[in-house]
């Protein structure tokens, strides 16, 4: 397991997609946080609602769902990169051969990817703070701003290690970064709309099945709980953040388990 | 310095056996080829024997299984593909990667790197190497862990005639340590050079396996080869004694069944001269194509037209070929009964009696130039473009034992 750790390591540390993707994503997010605060400076905010506007742009947006989560798909890219580049250019023969355990190839790739992906998060996050020290006059963290935080940390890890498993499932690099961005921008929305308009005209039950949407429940964990609802109307009832963060990562988990599956039982 | 022993390897891909209960070993300190048609199943094997493919069987290196080896790289060194790296990742990085993996230290990828010839371009990207640089790189990969055993696939594809001497050198210098080198090649001509012993399969199943000489002492192609003045009564009394007799289109006779003293001495007692008597080898090339004929997976039609057919070998395997069903009349005139020409007494080639044949209508004009004036053909007096006088064009008809050459040139038989 030492060995395939090494190995993940060196390999990631040696791809220059890695640091392209990894800066996207940093860069993205702090320019999304520099708009917001200034956007926030020369408005006038309410006593009331720093806190909360403080924690908007601490997330680079994520807390709010008027706002994208732009930095998610550079992460989801690198997932697909972590397994996809085996496939694409041949190297999983190389990789197995020099480690035939393929749990532990599986692991490493999980493991270092993660750490990965948390890192350039948490140096986000760092900068996104230094930016909204820069420009807001008084920020006010809430005693709930940790939970936007770290379910935006945990957001942008499920969507890399979905992008890895899907790469693992396809055996094709483009078939998973496809998936991987179509799914939340395209799938979800149809399947949501076609949901929210036979809940408005007749059944009122069938909007619950929304709350399974996977992408959309990772999404809504990074809310406020103010505005959880916002957006999904009256016709659905929507489910908290707990709830949304866990469908989200069930979602995640059983794209991962099919990966590792097929990736252990197939040829390589 | 590890025996390799493969045991009832088998790999099926959609219910199509691609490898079928293959047996083999190979030995330490030699080169050991692996030799089939394409198709035949080499590359299948060699990844189930590093456990890449989910199959039956079992593949030991020194009693132990690939995938538990500890450090595997130090044990068994391969390269399956031509450019398996990343095109981005310096030559260097990517042996740095394999070498953390398994332990190995990083002055070892210095080694390897300059040892392939690859030192000027450590720390370019492989998407600008050749193919041939690239089967450098793979071969430093193999290499890497200073492996008691190596198993390369094609490893001399897209090498330069330097680079496959080198290959060949370096190869045989190996194995001189005490290495087992198993690798598959299509450059029979280089494998001959190369390798000590064979295995051959063909439709995922063992052909042959043992060394070389023995394998290709197999092949129905060594012959002694005679030239006589009286290859008729020569033919016969080789026929009488049980030998094979083969007449060449040269003239000669080619012998099987006995050897080139025997010969000598049938001639010498039938008071017939000899001009050339010699013992014909046949060449690892010959003798594959003999072994694997029946084996071939695709196979090519070698044209249109007399003597097309199989590219190579006979029909295959289990299937009937182009000859009459066995016991049954070719397309020859049947024993005893007149070939070539028609019947006597009959109407040979042209027209019938009182028809008009191929040339033009009476009193019109052929395919020649007009009356006057010069045709295709060169001046009068000077060579064209055919053959000297007495050259080239087809030699003269030999008496095959063939007998599709019994058969008429307009199809039926005489």
């Amino acid at each position: 397991m030492t060995g395939a750790l090494k190995y993940e390591f060196m390999r990631i540390r040696t791809i220059r997609s890695s640091y392209w993707m990894s800066g996207m994503a940093v860069l993205f997010s702090a320019s999304i946080t520099t708009i917001l605060a200034i956007f926030v400076q020369s408005a006038n905010v309410d006593e009331t609602d720093v806190s909360q506007v403080t924690t908007w742009i601490l997330t680079s947006g994520a807390s709010l769902p008027i706002t994208p989560v732009l930095a998610a798909p550079f992460y989801a890219v690198m997932g697909c990169m972590a397994m996809g580049h085996e496939y694409r250019y041949g190297t999983n023969k190389a990789t197995l051969t020099a480690i035939p355990d393929r749990v532990a190839v599986l692991t490493a790739k999980a493991v270092v990817l993660l750490a990965w992906v948390l890192t350039t998060v948490v140096l986000t996050l760092l900068l996104n703070l230094a930016i909204t020290w820069l420009f807001m006059d008084n920020p006010t963290f809430s005693s709930d701003a940790w939970r936007p935080v770290l379910n935006y940390a945990g957001y942008c890890s499920g969507f890399a290690l979905a992008g890895y498993a899907l790469s693992a499932i396809f055996r094709n690099q483009v078939g998973a970064i496809v998936t991987v961005l179509l799914w939340p921008l395209v799938a979800e929305p149809i399947f949501y709309g076609i949901a929210v308009g036979i809940a408005q005209a007749s059944n009122r039950g069938i909007g619950k099945l929304t709350n399974l949407l996977p992408a959309s429940a990772g999404r809504r964990s990074m809310f406020d709980p103010y505005d959880l609802s916002v957006g999904y109307g009256t016709d659905v009832s929507v489910w908290g953040i707990g709830t949304s963060a866990f469908v989200f990562w069930f979602g995640v988990l059983l794209v991962i388990a099919a990966g590792c599956t097929a990736f252990i039982k197939r040829d390589a | 310095m590890a025996l390799i022993q493969a045991r009832q390897l088998s790999k099926t891909f959609s219910g199509k056996a691609a490898v079928q209960g293959l047996s083999f070993d190979v030995v330490p300190g030699s080169v050991t080829g692996f030799l089939g048609p394409n198709g035949a199943g080499k590359s299948t094997t060699m990844r189930l024997m590093l456990g890449l493919d989910n199959g039956d069987g079992v593949t030991t290196y020194d009693g132990v299984a690939y995938r538990d080896l500890k450090e595997p790289l130090r044990h068994v060194g391969s390269v399956l593909d031509a450019k398996p790296f990343h095109p981005t990742r310096k030559a260097v990085d990517h042996l740095r990667m394999l070498a953390v993996s398994n332990d190995i230290p990083m002055t070892r990828v210095t080694d390897v790197i300059n040892l392939v010839g690859l030192g000027d371009v450590a720390k370019a990207r492989p998407r600008t190497f050749s193919l041939g640089m690239g089967q450098r790189l793979g071969l430093a990969t193999a290499l890497l862990g200073d492996p008691g055993t190596l198993i390369l696939d094609e490893p001399a594809n897209g090498l330069d005639p330097q680079g496959v001497h080198w290959l060949r050198n370096m190869l045989k210098m190996l194995a001189s340590q005490g290495r087992s080198i198993f690798v598959s090649s299509h450059l029979l001509s280089e494998m001959a050079l190369m390798a000590d012993h064979l295995v051959v399969i063909g439709r995922g199943s063992l052909i042959a396996s043992g060394a070389m000489a023995d394998f290709i002492s197999t092949s129905n192609r060594n012959a002694v080869v005679v030239r006589v003045d009286d290859a008729e009564l020569m033919t016969r009394e080789l026929r009488v004694r049980n030998a094979t007799v083969v007449a060449e289109p040269d003239g000669a006779l080619a012998i099987t069944g006995m050897d080139s003293d025997g010969v000598g001495g049938l001639a010498h007692e039938l008071r017939i001269r000899v001009f050339e008597l010699s013992n014909r080898q046949a060449t690892l090339e010959e003798a594959f194509l003999d072994a694997t004929g029946a084996s071939e997976e695709f196979r090519a039609s070698m044209g249109f037209g007399p003597g097309s057919g199989p590219a190579f070998g006979g029909p295959m395997a289990g299937q009937q070929g182009y000859g009459p069903p066995p016991g049954q009349q070719g397309y020859g005139p049947p024993p005893g009964q007149q070939g070539y020409g028609p019947p006597p007494g009959q109407q040979g080639y042209g027209p019938p009696p009182g028809q008009q044949g191929y040339g033009p209508p009476p009193g019109q004009q052929g395919y020649g130039p007009p009356p006057g004036q010069q045709g295709y053909g060169p001046p009068p007096g000077q060579q064209g473009y055919g053959a000297a006088p007495g050259q080239g064009g087809p030699p003269p008809h030999e008496d095959h034992d063939d007998p599709s050459n019994d058969r008429a040139p307009n199809g039926g038989d005489r």
